[in-house]
């Protein structure tokens, strides 16, 4: 058996079920894979070879001894760098965290274990969460498989990209305003952002706690749904989860009549290759006798400035705790003043997550926290309330994942207003903690545009409904050349 | 807004170190975002209640001690004995 | 001082006390240990206590119902949802750099509200019963080393510990009041049983103190309540002094020198801090609908000003007496278990207030707080002693039954508290009966007429020697001659020498 790394997950678990082959066979090949592709894409930038093959001997154990395995079985699943896997370097991809190892696992890296699937490694990602580019990373910047002059997008650069690149067939990645998303979009591969609330963040290192959600990548939407399955669902160790059953059911039935709405703002406010691209994904559902609509939504204009003042003001005080005191790196603090020695453990941030430290602490002040921060919240109320409206009339929203194509390295990252502003069209969904999802819907010039998905919250399987029925009709690449 | 004055006050509320170098690179970087964000004076809210999330007090936490199963001292590394070593106060 | 005090007139002290909520098993967000003490430095850790990268907390539900009914017990509006706050600064004995604590400025979010608690005649209002976590500890010297010129080491054991902090408005004038009314809060919170008191470390007061309109003046670091008193009265006159050579009295925060008995700088010196609260996002808001509270309500222990009025009304003692007992709540449970077994509580209360609270710890109605060293002092004023209820029991059945008299039961309550004997093997033991017959009487008198004849000779002239000869044959027969047999038969026989 070879090029066992283009199957999908659900063709692994069901090949290694099969006795096609065994998991070994598969880990080494996607070892391999990772060896070959990876110093072209630095999607990865920790691979547990020893935990894998080890992992993978014992679920050939299992199915040898005809012992219970779990769904995933043996289906390799590559790990955003913010998320803590216990015994293996977690870093954030910062310099503050290089020598981290985390005494537990999140609990989505738990239940992945626990259903048997290979953790095969640690992925890129732009430091602590924050950028849309990956190229804030101390490991250097992950480069879009498509054409390696461009961006795979942020932060989970690493998760899309190495799913692009089969080094696994799915991965975990994490969405702040679109981090999840974005690269998604900008890889030609499906990815998820679930329910604010739907998905443990035990084990999340946050950028900002109140908007992000842990969710799956893969190269398929049943893909996506089979890592979803597990991961979902109530956990007694995160208190802002807010469903109450441990796994949420769910169906690959793509016959629904749905009713669409496009919104306006965000699509005509995208390059006008993208547009057209969701267009004619709105004339594609309509021929299949959905519905479809033009919705205009009021509060888009101020989502931006709300996302963006309530996760540096979060991010801001989720940073305070490094201070090398309890775990860290290396660096004695005998002989400094106390003031000193944090001050200089923490010039160990980079430029962007200092930048956004000093805004964060600015919008917090007590002389502006009703300017900013309250008002971003008050924002947040009316968007939300906008979409349950919506979504009392709609069974989905469409609109471009991304307003721009990938752009090359170095184009973004001196203006972080120029940044900031390729997020318009994922925060909205983050804002309201509603699920959303993106599918590869074209191509512009060789470089991948996604059709983005939007569904009230806990609504998921609507998402799944509509992304199945499209993926089926359309035929987009999802496996470039490498 | 005196920028740079803002940006060392902010600086030292935060315990962030940055050169000379940093704070001309950054300053007119955090101006300009601060600036954008100004945007939310364009529209006024005042009777709108801020998101909150709700919970009943029977879906807390129920009050059981356990032990770790791990001495977390085995992940620190500057300590002394079983004391975590921080720096000097004064 | 007290003269003083009231020359200046324009005081004003408001208190900040910190209560540990020692009744939980576990910490006020995971499930490490509420009971730390003893253990090795950094014992009682886990990631999230410890801040680790990724943890999240977790609420305690007990904490929120302790916290509750402290509310209720100190009069307060408990609000339809609270809320957690970060309260954002750096110190090396905070694990997140940020403490989770409430905060009300955004409207009202902690666990009570507009509270009053009357103290004898007077009254302070509550301004607010906040939730919220202790930090961990520093130290500076260990083994008689200072090293505190070169590092600092910490001990994380009481990170996350649930405190519930009673803020006061500032209604004292007076050092005095602040005493009084501290050992009013300490005997409500022992009578809720959420906190005790007595351990080392449970409860702490902070005091806000201006004078004369001035800038207001934060002393912390204090060791005892009796010592804020001390503390508020040092600071007084120090205020004083300085607006007599026109010093300005600056905005600070001052630690009280337990040693020197004076306040100086803060080693800790905390700029005018802008701590940027905001909402912790990782917990939802609480709803803490009529229900709820009702249940807590209901789930209160008795009240101490409660238990006074029943311990007057039910058991008919004098106020006085009830007062004591309340004061000291083990005192007051030892005395209702006893009435329990053998029911004469007038006497038994007179026993408890007279002769028991006499062998307890000396300051038991003074809560030690704050030292810098961890003791195994134990928590209990009767730890040592092998008294019961079930002896004291007896012992006034014993006295009731007129088996025995108080000198006679004073004697037997010695050997008790050594041995935990019940009174009754005490008496089979030493032959401490009530001598009431006549014969083994009049043999003593007897033998006393004989021995001091010269008394005999006076009491002609001297009524007193009657009294003098009693003291004679009670000591020959070693207390137990019943008193007035003896000294009717004194006067029979000294009427019978005339």
């Amino acid at each position: 058996m070879s090029k066992l790394y283009e199957r999908s997950a659900n063709e692994i678990n069901a090949g290694i079920r099969g006795g096609e082959f065994t998991a070994e066979e598969y880990i080494h090949q996607i070892l391999e894979r990772i060896d070959k592709v990876n110093p072209k894409v630095n999607a990865v930038i920790c691979t547990d070879r020893k935990g894998a093959l080890e992992k993978a001997r014992l679920v050939d154990k299992k199915i040898r001894e005809d012992e219970k395995i779990g769904p995933l079985a043996g289906i390799a699943v590559g790990i955003k760098d913010n998320i803590c896997t216990r015994d293996l370097k977690t870093t954030c991809a910062s310099k503050m965290l290089q020598e981290y190892i985390p005494p537990y696992d999140a609990t989505v890296v738990r239940r992945l274990k626990d259903d048997d699937a290979i953790i095969i490694g640690k992925l890129n990602l732009d430091e602590f969460a924050m950028g849309s580019s990956t190229e804030f990373s101390s490991f250097g910047p992950t480069i879009n498989p498509w054409n390696t002059d461009y961006v795979a997008g942020g932060s989970s650069g690493g998760s899309a990209a190495s799913v692009a690149a089969s080094e696994c067939p799915v991965s975990l990645g994490s969405d702040t305003g679109g981090s999840i998303r974005c690269p998604a979009s900008f890889c030609s591969v499906v990815g998820l952002k679930p329910t604010y609330g739907h998905v443990s963040r035990f084990g999340l290192i946050p950028y900002a706690n109140s908007l992000e959600q842990i969710g799956p990548i893969g190269k398929t939407v049943s893909d996506v749904v089979m890592i979803m399955k597990t991961i979902a669902g109530a956990d007694d160790k995160d208190q802002t989860v807010q469903v109450t059953y441990r796994t949420p059911d769910y169906t690959l039935s793509s016959n629904e009549k749905m009713r669409i709405g496009l919104v306006r703002e965000l699509t005509e406010g995208a390059e006008p290759e993208i547009s057209k691209q969701i267009y004619s994904a709105m004339d594609l559902f309509t021929n299949l006798d959905c519905k479809c609509e033009e919705v205009s939504m009021d509060y888009v204009e101020y989502a931006l400035s709300s996302y963006y003042t309530i996760a540096l003001a979060e991010a801001s005080s989720n940073l305070s705790r490094y201070d090398n005191i309890r775990y860290g790196f290396n660096f004695a603090p005998d002989g400094y003043e106390w003031n000193a020695y944090f001050a200089k453990i923490r010039s160990n941030f980079g430029d962007e997550v200092k930048r956004r430290i000093i805004v964060g602490t600015y919008v917090l002040s007590s002389a502006y926290y009703g300017k900013y921060y309250l008002k971003a919240q008050k924002i947040r109320t009316m968007l939300k309330q906008e979409l349950r409206s919506l979504f009392k009339k709609y069974d989905i929203l469409i609109a471009p994942t991304m307003p721009i194509l990938p752009f090359k390295f170095g184009e973004k990252i001196d203006d972080p207003i120029k940044m900031f502003m390729i997020d318009i069209d994922t925060v909205i969904a983050n804002l309201a903690g509603v699920p959303a999802i993106t599918v590869p819907a074209g191509f512009s010039n060789d470089l991948p545009i996604g059709l983005q998905m939007i569904a009230g919250e806990f609504q998921e399987q609507k998402l799944f409904n509509a992304a199945l029925l499209f993926e089926s009709k359309t035929n987009i690449d999802r496996n470039p050349e490498l | 807004m005196d920028s740079r004055e803002t940006i060392k006050y902010l600086c030292s509320l935060s315990k962030l170190e940055i050169t000379e170098e940093e704070l001309v690179k950054y300053e007119l970087q955090i101006e300009g975002i601060i600036k954008y964000l100004d945007k939310l004076d364009s529209i006024t809210l005042s009777d709108i209640e801020p998101i909150s999330q709700e919970r009943n007090s029977y879906q807390l936490r129920e009050d059981n001690a356990k032990s770790s199963r791990t001495d977390l001292l085995e992940y620190t590394i500057n300590k002394e004995g079983r004391f975590i070593k921080g720096a000097r106060i004064t | 001082m007290n003269q003083e005090n009231k020359e200046y007139r324009s005081v004003k002290i408001g208190l900040e006390i910190h209560c540990q909520l020692t009744c939980l098993q576990s910490k006020l967000f995971c499930s490490c240990f509420c009971n730390y003490h003893g253990l090795e430095p950094n014992r009682n850790i886990c990631p999230i206590c410890c801040g680790h990268p990724g943890t999240l907390p977790l609420l305690n539900k007990a904490a929120v119902e302790a916290a509750c009914m402290v509310s209720l017990a100190l009069d307060c509006k408990v609000p339809d949802n609270i809320t957690f706050y970060r309260k954002n600064y750096f110190y090396q004995d905070l694990p997140k750099n940020f403490q989770l604590t409430q905060y009300n400025a955004y409207g009202i979010t902690s666990i009570g509200v507009d509270g009053r608690l009357d103290y004898g005649e007077k009254m302070s209002r509550i301004r607010r019963i906040q939730l919220e976590e202790d930090p961990g500890r520093l130290v500076y010297e260990s083994g008689g080393v200072d090293f505190s010129s070169s590092y600092t080491l910490i001990d994380y054991n009481r990170a996350g510990i649930s405190l519930v902090e009673i803020v006061t408005e500032p209604d004292f004038t007076d050092p005095k009041d602040v005493r009084i009314f501290l050992n009013k809060i300490t005997s409500i919170i022992e009578h809720l049983g959420v906190c005790n008191t007595k351990r080392q470390g449970s409860v702490r007061c902070d005091a806000n103190i201006s004078t004369q309109g001035g800038k207001r003046v934060e002393i912390k670091n204090v060791g005892s309540f009796k010592e804020v008193e001390k503390a508020l009265n040092y600071e007084i006159a120090r205020q004083k002094t300085m607006s007599m050579h026109d010093i300005k009295v600056l905005a600070e925060t001052r630690d009280w020198d337990d040693a020197r008995k004076v306040t100086k700088q803060s080693r800790a010196k905390e700029e005018e801090q802008d701590y940027r609260y905001f909402p912790e996002p990782d917990l939802p808001t609480i709803a803490l609908d009529e229900e709820y509270v009702s249940s807590i309500r209901m789930k209160m222990p008795e009240l101490p000003y409660e238990r006074k009025n029943r311990f007057t009304a039910n058991y008919e003692l004098s106020e006085h007496i009830a007062q004591v007992l309340i004061d000291n709540k083990e005192l007051a449970d030892f005395f209702e278990s006893t009435v329990k077994i053998y029911s004469s509580p007038k006497e038994i209360a007179n026993w408890m207030v007279t002769e028991i609270l006499r062998y307890t710890e000396e300051d038991i109605m003074e809560p030690k707080i704050n030292s810098s060293s961890i003791s195994t002092q134990s928590s209990s004023s009767f730890a040592g002693l092998k008294i019961e209820a079930k002896h004291v029991a007896e012992l006034a059945e014993l006295i009731d039954k007129n088996i025995i008299n108080r000198n006679t039961a004073k004697i037997i309550l010695t050997q008790i508290i050594k041995t935990g004997e019940m009174p009754s093997q005490v008496l089979a033991r030493t032959d401490v009966l009530k001598i009431e017959d006549k014969v083994i009487i009049s043999d003593a008198v007897e033998s006393v007429f004989k021995t001091e004849n010269s008394a005999v000779r006076d009491a002609k002239n001297n009524p007193n020697v009657a009294n003098f000869l009693l003291g004679k044959v009670m000591k020959i027969t070693k207390g137990r001659a019943d008193p007035k047999i003896t000294l009717n038969l004194i006067k029979i026989k000294l009427d019978g020498l005339n």
